[in-house]
Protein backbone atom coordinates (compact mmCIF):
# COMPACT_ATOMS: atom_id res chain seq x y z
CA UNK A 1 0.00 0.00 0.00
CA UNK A 2 1.46 3.32 -0.95
CA UNK A 3 1.40 6.18 1.49
CA UNK A 4 -1.03 8.19 -0.59
CA UNK A 5 -3.60 5.42 -0.40
CA UNK A 6 -2.91 4.97 3.30
CA UNK A 7 -3.57 8.68 3.75
CA UNK A 8 -6.90 8.28 2.05
CA UNK A 9 -7.80 5.38 4.34
CA UNK A 10 -6.88 7.47 7.37
CA UNK A 11 -9.09 10.36 6.22
CA UNK A 12 -11.98 7.89 5.80
CA UNK A 13 -11.39 6.37 9.25
CA UNK A 14 -11.12 9.82 10.83
CA UNK A 15 -14.35 10.89 9.18
CA UNK A 16 -16.11 7.76 10.38
CA UNK A 17 -14.97 8.36 13.94
CA UNK A 18 -15.97 12.01 13.74
CA UNK A 19 -19.40 10.96 12.52
CA UNK A 20 -19.80 8.50 15.39
CA UNK A 21 -18.58 11.06 17.90
CA UNK A 22 -21.04 13.70 16.66
CA UNK A 23 -23.88 11.17 16.75
CA UNK A 24 -22.89 10.12 20.26
CA UNK A 25 -23.11 13.73 21.42
CA UNK A 26 -26.60 14.13 19.97
CA UNK A 27 -27.92 10.76 21.11
CA UNK A 28 -26.73 9.32 24.47
CA UNK A 29 -28.14 5.88 23.52
CA UNK A 30 -25.38 5.49 20.97
CA UNK A 31 -22.27 3.76 22.29
CA UNK A 32 -19.53 5.23 20.15
CA UNK A 33 -16.85 2.77 21.27
CA UNK A 34 -18.88 -0.33 20.37
CA UNK A 35 -19.95 1.09 17.02
CA UNK A 36 -16.37 2.07 16.22
CA UNK A 37 -15.15 -1.47 16.93
CA UNK A 38 -17.93 -2.91 14.82
CA UNK A 39 -17.26 -0.49 11.97
CA UNK A 40 -13.58 -1.40 12.02
CA UNK A 41 -14.41 -5.12 11.93
CA UNK A 42 -16.74 -4.51 9.00
CA UNK A 43 -14.15 -2.41 7.19
CA UNK A 44 -11.45 -5.05 7.61
CA UNK A 45 -13.78 -7.84 6.46
CA UNK A 46 -14.82 -5.69 3.51
CA UNK A 47 -11.22 -5.01 2.58
CA UNK A 48 -10.36 -8.72 2.69
CA UNK A 49 -13.41 -9.77 0.68
CA UNK A 50 -13.00 -6.94 -1.82
CA UNK A 51 -9.34 -7.67 -2.40
CA UNK A 52 -9.94 -11.41 -2.82
CA UNK A 53 -12.73 -10.80 -5.33
CA UNK A 54 -10.54 -8.33 -7.24
CA UNK A 55 -7.71 -10.87 -7.37
CA UNK A 56 -9.93 -13.67 -8.62
CA UNK A 57 -11.60 -11.41 -11.21
CA UNK A 58 -8.16 -10.28 -12.38
CA UNK A 59 -6.92 -13.83 -12.83
CA UNK A 60 -4.55 -13.84 -9.82
CA UNK A 61 -4.80 -17.06 -7.84
CA UNK A 62 -4.95 -16.25 -4.08
CA UNK A 63 -3.65 -19.72 -3.13
CA UNK A 64 -0.64 -19.83 -5.41
CA UNK A 65 0.18 -16.14 -4.97
CA UNK A 66 -0.98 -15.22 -1.44
CA UNK A 67 1.47 -12.32 -1.12
CA UNK A 68 -0.37 -10.49 -3.91
CA UNK A 69 -3.12 -9.94 -1.38
CA UNK A 70 -1.31 -7.04 0.29
CA UNK A 71 -1.27 -5.00 -2.92
CA UNK A 72 -4.48 -3.19 -2.16
CA UNK A 73 -3.66 -0.48 -4.66
CA UNK A 74 -3.97 -3.01 -7.46
CA UNK A 75 -7.68 -3.26 -6.78
CA UNK A 76 -10.39 -3.81 -4.18
CA UNK A 77 -13.70 -4.84 -5.67
CA UNK A 78 -16.38 -2.42 -4.47
CA UNK A 79 -19.22 -4.89 -4.59
CA UNK A 80 -17.21 -7.65 -2.91
CA UNK A 81 -16.11 -5.25 -0.20
CA UNK A 82 -19.65 -4.05 0.46
CA UNK A 83 -21.01 -7.57 0.70
CA UNK A 84 -18.10 -8.66 2.90
CA UNK A 85 -18.54 -5.74 5.28
CA UNK A 86 -22.28 -6.20 5.54
CA UNK A 87 -21.90 -9.95 6.06
CA UNK A 88 -19.37 -9.42 8.85
CA UNK A 89 -21.50 -6.84 10.64
CA UNK A 90 -24.59 -9.01 10.24
CA UNK A 91 -22.81 -12.07 11.62
CA UNK A 92 -21.20 -10.29 14.55
CA UNK A 93 -24.36 -8.46 15.62
CA UNK A 94 -27.14 -10.71 14.37
CA UNK A 95 -29.03 -10.51 17.69
CA UNK A 96 -29.59 -6.77 17.56
CA UNK A 97 -29.07 -5.94 13.94
CA UNK A 98 -31.86 -3.49 12.98
CA UNK A 99 -31.13 -0.86 15.62
CA UNK A 100 -27.43 -1.21 15.15
CA UNK A 101 -27.49 -0.68 11.40
CA UNK A 102 -29.66 2.38 11.92
CA UNK A 103 -27.08 3.76 14.33
CA UNK A 104 -24.23 3.00 11.95
CA UNK A 105 -25.85 4.30 8.76
CA UNK A 106 -25.15 8.01 9.11
CA UNK A 107 -21.61 7.45 10.39
CA UNK A 108 -20.92 5.09 7.51
CA UNK A 109 -21.98 7.82 5.08
CA UNK A 110 -19.63 10.27 6.81
CA UNK A 111 -16.84 7.71 6.46
CA UNK A 112 -17.59 7.20 2.76
CA UNK A 113 -17.46 10.95 2.30
CA UNK A 114 -14.08 10.90 3.99
CA UNK A 115 -12.88 8.21 1.61
CA UNK A 116 -13.78 10.41 -1.35
CA UNK A 117 -12.28 13.51 0.29
CA UNK A 118 -9.08 11.49 0.69
CA UNK A 119 -8.52 12.19 -3.00
CA UNK A 120 -6.89 15.42 -1.83
CA UNK A 121 -4.15 13.26 -0.29
CA UNK A 122 -3.91 10.88 -3.25
CA UNK A 123 -4.21 13.56 -5.94
CA UNK A 124 -7.10 11.75 -7.63
CA UNK A 125 -9.96 14.22 -7.28
CA UNK A 126 -10.49 14.98 -10.95
CA UNK A 127 -12.87 13.33 -13.38
CA UNK A 128 -14.24 14.15 -16.80
CA UNK A 129 -13.35 17.43 -18.57
CA UNK A 130 -15.55 20.47 -18.08
CA UNK A 131 -15.48 24.24 -18.67
CA UNK A 132 -17.39 25.09 -15.49
CA UNK A 133 -15.70 27.82 -13.43
CA UNK A 134 -14.89 25.68 -10.39
CA UNK A 135 -13.13 22.94 -12.34
CA UNK A 136 -9.36 22.66 -12.47
CA UNK A 137 -6.56 20.84 -14.29
CA UNK A 138 -3.64 18.74 -13.12
CA UNK A 139 -0.22 20.36 -13.16
CA UNK A 140 1.15 20.69 -16.68
CA UNK A 141 -2.23 20.14 -18.33
CA UNK A 142 -4.70 22.56 -19.86
CA UNK A 143 -7.66 20.21 -19.53
CA UNK A 144 -9.97 21.39 -16.73
CA UNK A 145 -11.91 18.63 -15.06
CA UNK A 146 -14.73 18.11 -12.57
CA UNK A 147 -13.48 17.65 -8.99
CA UNK A 148 -15.83 14.70 -8.90
CA UNK A 149 -14.50 13.16 -5.69
CA UNK A 150 -15.17 16.43 -3.87
CA UNK A 151 -18.74 16.39 -5.21
CA UNK A 152 -19.13 12.86 -3.84
CA UNK A 153 -17.67 13.77 -0.44
CA UNK A 154 -19.99 16.75 -0.04
CA UNK A 155 -22.99 14.69 -1.14
CA UNK A 156 -22.21 11.90 1.35
CA UNK A 157 -21.73 14.34 4.22
CA UNK A 158 -24.97 16.18 3.42
CA UNK A 159 -26.84 12.89 3.15
CA UNK A 160 -25.46 11.74 6.52
CA UNK A 161 -27.12 14.67 8.25
CA UNK A 162 -30.55 13.78 6.88
CA UNK A 163 -30.17 10.05 7.45
CA UNK A 164 -29.20 10.71 11.07
CA UNK A 165 -32.45 12.61 11.58
CA UNK A 166 -34.54 9.82 10.01
CA UNK A 167 -33.92 7.02 12.46
CA UNK A 168 -37.21 7.04 14.32
CA UNK A 169 -38.20 3.61 12.96
CA UNK A 170 -36.30 0.35 12.71
CA UNK A 171 -34.53 -0.09 9.38
CA UNK A 172 -35.42 3.41 8.17
CA UNK A 173 -32.00 5.04 8.57
CA UNK A 174 -30.19 1.91 7.38
CA UNK A 175 -32.30 1.55 4.24
CA UNK A 176 -32.13 5.26 3.50
CA UNK A 177 -28.37 5.15 3.94
CA UNK A 178 -28.13 2.30 1.45
CA UNK A 179 -30.37 4.11 -1.03
CA UNK A 180 -28.49 7.38 -0.71
CA UNK A 181 -25.09 5.69 -1.06
CA UNK A 182 -26.27 3.92 -4.22
CA UNK A 183 -27.78 7.09 -5.67
CA UNK A 184 -24.70 9.22 -5.00
CA UNK A 185 -22.42 6.64 -6.59
CA UNK A 186 -24.83 6.38 -9.49
CA UNK A 187 -24.74 10.13 -10.07
CA UNK A 188 -20.99 10.67 -9.70
CA UNK A 189 -19.94 7.57 -11.62
CA UNK A 190 -20.43 9.11 -15.09
CA UNK A 191 -18.20 12.02 -14.02
CA UNK A 192 -15.36 9.73 -12.95
CA UNK A 193 -12.69 8.53 -15.35
CA UNK A 194 -12.77 4.76 -15.00
CA UNK A 195 -12.02 1.54 -16.82
CA UNK A 196 -15.06 -0.14 -15.33
CA UNK A 197 -18.69 0.09 -16.32
CA UNK A 198 -20.65 -2.78 -14.75
CA UNK A 199 -20.78 -1.38 -11.23
CA UNK A 200 -23.59 0.99 -12.21
CA UNK A 201 -26.06 -1.87 -11.98
CA UNK A 202 -24.99 -2.57 -8.41
CA UNK A 203 -25.45 1.06 -7.44
CA UNK A 204 -28.86 1.07 -9.08
CA UNK A 205 -29.82 -2.13 -7.25
CA UNK A 206 -28.66 -0.75 -3.89
CA UNK A 207 -30.63 2.44 -4.44
CA UNK A 208 -33.76 0.53 -5.46
CA UNK A 209 -33.63 -1.92 -2.54
CA UNK A 210 -32.89 0.87 -0.08
CA UNK A 211 -35.74 3.02 -1.34
CA UNK A 212 -38.20 0.11 -1.30
CA UNK A 213 -37.36 -0.83 2.30
CA UNK A 214 -37.36 2.81 3.36
CA UNK A 215 -40.76 3.52 1.86
CA UNK A 216 -42.16 0.38 3.48
CA UNK A 217 -40.82 1.21 6.94
CA UNK A 218 -41.75 4.89 6.71
CA UNK A 219 -45.46 4.26 6.33
CA UNK A 220 -47.96 5.81 6.94
CA UNK A 221 -47.44 8.78 4.69
CA UNK A 222 -48.67 11.18 7.37
CA UNK A 223 -45.41 10.68 9.17
CA UNK A 224 -43.55 11.98 6.16
CA UNK A 225 -45.59 15.19 6.33
CA UNK A 226 -44.94 15.65 10.05
CA UNK A 227 -41.19 15.37 9.69
CA UNK B 1 -21.89 -6.81 22.39
CA UNK B 2 -21.79 -9.47 25.10
CA UNK B 3 -24.79 -11.65 24.27
CA UNK B 4 -22.97 -13.94 21.84
CA UNK B 5 -23.41 -17.63 22.62
CA UNK B 6 -19.89 -19.14 22.64
CA UNK B 7 -20.93 -22.52 21.18
CA UNK B 8 -22.97 -20.97 18.38
CA UNK B 9 -20.22 -18.46 17.76
CA UNK B 10 -17.61 -21.19 17.40
CA UNK B 11 -19.90 -23.16 15.10
CA UNK B 12 -20.38 -20.07 12.97
CA UNK B 13 -16.64 -19.45 12.80
CA UNK B 14 -16.04 -23.09 11.77
CA UNK B 15 -18.71 -22.91 9.07
CA UNK B 16 -17.36 -19.60 7.77
CA UNK B 17 -13.79 -20.91 7.73
CA UNK B 18 -14.82 -24.08 5.90
CA UNK B 19 -16.84 -22.14 3.33
CA UNK B 20 -13.94 -19.70 2.79
CA UNK B 21 -11.42 -22.49 2.28
CA UNK B 22 -13.76 -24.31 -0.09
CA UNK B 23 -14.24 -21.13 -2.10
CA UNK B 24 -10.49 -20.54 -2.26
CA UNK B 25 -9.86 -24.09 -3.47
CA UNK B 26 -12.55 -23.72 -6.12
CA UNK B 27 -11.14 -20.47 -7.45
CA UNK B 28 -7.60 -21.83 -7.35
CA UNK B 29 -8.18 -24.32 -10.13
CA UNK B 30 -6.92 -22.01 -12.88
CA UNK B 31 -3.89 -23.21 -14.86
CA UNK B 32 -0.50 -21.44 -14.74
CA UNK B 33 1.12 -19.83 -17.75
CA UNK B 34 2.53 -21.84 -20.64
CA UNK B 35 5.72 -20.25 -22.04
CA UNK B 36 5.54 -22.13 -25.33
CA UNK B 37 2.20 -20.49 -26.09
CA UNK B 38 3.93 -17.10 -26.45
CA UNK B 39 6.66 -16.29 -29.02
CA UNK B 40 10.13 -15.23 -27.88
CA UNK B 41 10.26 -11.59 -26.86
CA UNK B 42 12.48 -9.42 -29.09
CA UNK B 43 15.32 -7.64 -27.31
CA UNK B 44 15.37 -3.88 -27.22
CA UNK B 45 17.86 -1.20 -26.19
CA UNK B 46 17.27 2.43 -25.18
CA UNK B 47 17.90 3.77 -28.69
CA UNK B 48 15.36 1.39 -30.19
CA UNK B 49 12.79 2.37 -27.59
CA UNK B 50 13.29 6.08 -28.19
CA UNK B 51 12.86 5.55 -31.91
CA UNK B 52 9.55 3.78 -31.36
CA UNK B 53 8.33 6.65 -29.19
CA UNK B 54 9.53 9.36 -31.59
CA UNK B 55 7.69 7.97 -34.61
CA UNK B 56 4.49 7.02 -32.79
CA UNK B 57 1.43 8.79 -34.16
CA UNK B 58 -0.68 7.60 -31.25
CA UNK B 59 -0.21 8.12 -27.51
CA UNK B 60 1.93 5.41 -25.95
CA UNK B 61 1.79 3.62 -22.59
CA UNK B 62 5.02 1.86 -21.65
CA UNK B 63 4.76 -0.56 -18.76
CA UNK B 64 7.98 -1.89 -17.25
CA UNK B 65 7.48 -5.28 -15.63
CA UNK B 66 9.13 -8.56 -14.66
CA UNK B 67 7.71 -11.99 -13.95
CA UNK B 68 9.35 -12.05 -10.49
CA UNK B 69 7.79 -8.71 -9.53
CA UNK B 70 4.79 -9.26 -7.27
CA UNK B 71 3.19 -5.84 -7.84
CA UNK B 72 3.43 -6.47 -11.59
CA UNK B 73 1.20 -9.50 -11.18
CA UNK B 74 -1.48 -7.37 -9.59
CA UNK B 75 -1.49 -4.60 -12.17
CA UNK B 76 -1.38 -7.00 -15.13
CA UNK B 77 -5.19 -7.50 -15.21
CA UNK B 78 -5.69 -3.74 -15.26
CA UNK B 79 -3.34 -3.34 -18.21
CA UNK B 80 -5.11 -6.14 -20.08
CA UNK B 81 -8.46 -4.43 -19.45
CA UNK B 82 -7.10 -1.02 -20.46
CA UNK B 83 -5.67 -2.44 -23.67
CA UNK B 84 -8.95 -4.15 -24.49
CA UNK B 85 -10.76 -0.81 -24.13
CA UNK B 86 -8.27 1.65 -25.58
CA UNK B 87 -5.92 -0.46 -27.67
CA UNK B 88 -7.23 1.07 -30.89
CA UNK B 89 -6.43 4.62 -29.73
CA UNK B 90 -3.33 4.09 -27.60
CA UNK B 91 -0.21 1.99 -28.26
CA UNK B 92 0.62 -0.27 -25.32
CA UNK B 93 4.20 -1.53 -24.93
CA UNK B 94 5.58 -3.83 -22.26
CA UNK B 95 9.27 -3.90 -21.29
CA UNK B 96 10.32 -7.01 -19.40
CA UNK B 97 13.50 -6.31 -17.46
CA UNK B 98 16.05 -8.48 -15.66
CA UNK B 99 14.12 -11.63 -16.38
CA UNK B 100 14.32 -14.93 -18.28
CA UNK B 101 12.48 -15.52 -21.54
CA UNK B 102 10.66 -18.58 -20.22
CA UNK B 103 9.38 -16.91 -17.07
CA UNK B 104 8.40 -13.80 -19.00
CA UNK B 105 6.44 -15.75 -21.60
CA UNK B 106 4.70 -17.83 -18.92
CA UNK B 107 3.71 -14.58 -17.21
CA UNK B 108 2.25 -13.15 -20.41
CA UNK B 109 0.29 -16.33 -21.06
CA UNK B 110 -1.00 -16.54 -17.49
CA UNK B 111 -2.43 -13.03 -17.59
CA UNK B 112 -3.48 -12.98 -21.23
CA UNK B 113 -1.23 -10.00 -21.89
CA UNK B 114 -0.45 -11.12 -25.41
CA UNK B 115 -2.61 -8.48 -27.06
CA UNK B 116 0.19 -5.91 -27.33
CA UNK B 117 3.95 -5.83 -27.96
CA UNK B 118 6.44 -6.76 -25.25
CA UNK B 119 10.21 -6.37 -25.44
CA UNK B 120 12.98 -8.08 -23.53
CA UNK B 121 15.52 -5.91 -21.73
CA UNK B 122 17.74 -8.21 -19.63
CA UNK B 123 20.01 -5.38 -18.48
CA UNK B 124 17.18 -3.04 -17.46
CA UNK B 125 18.79 -0.15 -19.34
CA UNK B 126 15.65 1.04 -21.16
CA UNK B 127 13.68 2.34 -18.15
CA UNK B 128 16.85 3.89 -16.72
CA UNK B 129 17.37 5.93 -19.89
CA UNK B 130 13.67 6.85 -20.06
CA UNK B 131 13.94 8.28 -16.56
CA UNK B 132 12.66 5.62 -14.21
CA UNK B 133 14.09 3.25 -11.63
CA UNK B 134 12.68 0.04 -10.20
CA UNK B 135 9.73 -2.04 -11.28
CA UNK B 136 6.87 -1.71 -12.02
CA UNK B 137 6.87 1.62 -13.83
CA UNK B 138 4.29 3.04 -16.20
CA UNK B 139 5.20 5.83 -18.63
CA UNK B 140 2.50 7.80 -20.45
CA UNK B 141 3.57 9.52 -23.67
CA UNK B 142 1.81 11.91 -26.00
CA UNK B 143 2.25 11.25 -29.76
CA UNK B 144 5.81 12.02 -30.77
CA UNK B 145 7.31 10.85 -27.51
CA UNK B 146 6.59 13.71 -25.08
CA UNK B 147 6.50 12.25 -21.56
CA UNK B 148 3.24 13.26 -19.87
CA UNK B 149 3.38 11.17 -16.71
CA UNK B 150 5.64 8.63 -15.07
CA UNK B 151 3.95 6.48 -12.45
CA UNK B 152 6.27 4.73 -10.00
CA UNK B 153 5.13 1.48 -8.41
CA UNK B 154 1.95 -0.50 -8.89
CA UNK B 155 -0.69 1.55 -10.67
CA UNK B 156 -4.33 1.57 -9.63
CA UNK B 157 -7.37 1.64 -11.86
CA UNK B 158 -8.08 5.33 -11.26
CA UNK B 159 -4.55 6.52 -12.04
CA UNK B 160 -4.35 4.34 -15.14
CA UNK B 161 -7.72 5.50 -16.48
CA UNK B 162 -7.00 9.15 -15.70
CA UNK B 163 -3.59 9.21 -17.37
CA UNK B 164 -4.92 7.35 -20.41
CA UNK B 165 -7.63 9.99 -20.69
CA UNK B 166 -5.03 12.77 -20.45
CA UNK B 167 -2.77 11.44 -23.19
CA UNK B 168 -5.71 10.65 -25.47
CA UNK B 169 -7.11 14.16 -25.10
CA UNK B 170 -3.73 15.79 -25.67
CA UNK B 171 -3.23 14.01 -28.98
Amino acid sequence: MEFTLLGSVLVAAGSLYAGLWLMGRRDPAICVRDLWDLALAGAIAGLVAGRLVAMVKGGVNPLTHPTDFILLRAGVDTVGATIGALAAVTFLQRHRLPGLLDQLAAAALVGMGGWHAGCLVRGTCLGTPSDLPWTWAVEGSSISRHPVEIYAALAFWSAAYFVFRWRNKPWLAASLGLAVAGLIRLVVFPLQVSLHSGVVWWYLSAAAVGLMVASYTARPLSEWRNW
Amino acid sequence: MTNTTPARFRAGIRATTFASMLALVLVACGPGGNPSAVPMLPEIDPVGMQEILAVSEKPVVVNVWASWCIPCRSEAPLLREAHAQFGNRVTFIGIDISDSQNNARAFLDEFGLTGFDHYFDPSGSVPAVLGGNGVPLTFFYAPGGELVELHFGVIDERALAFNLDEIMRRS
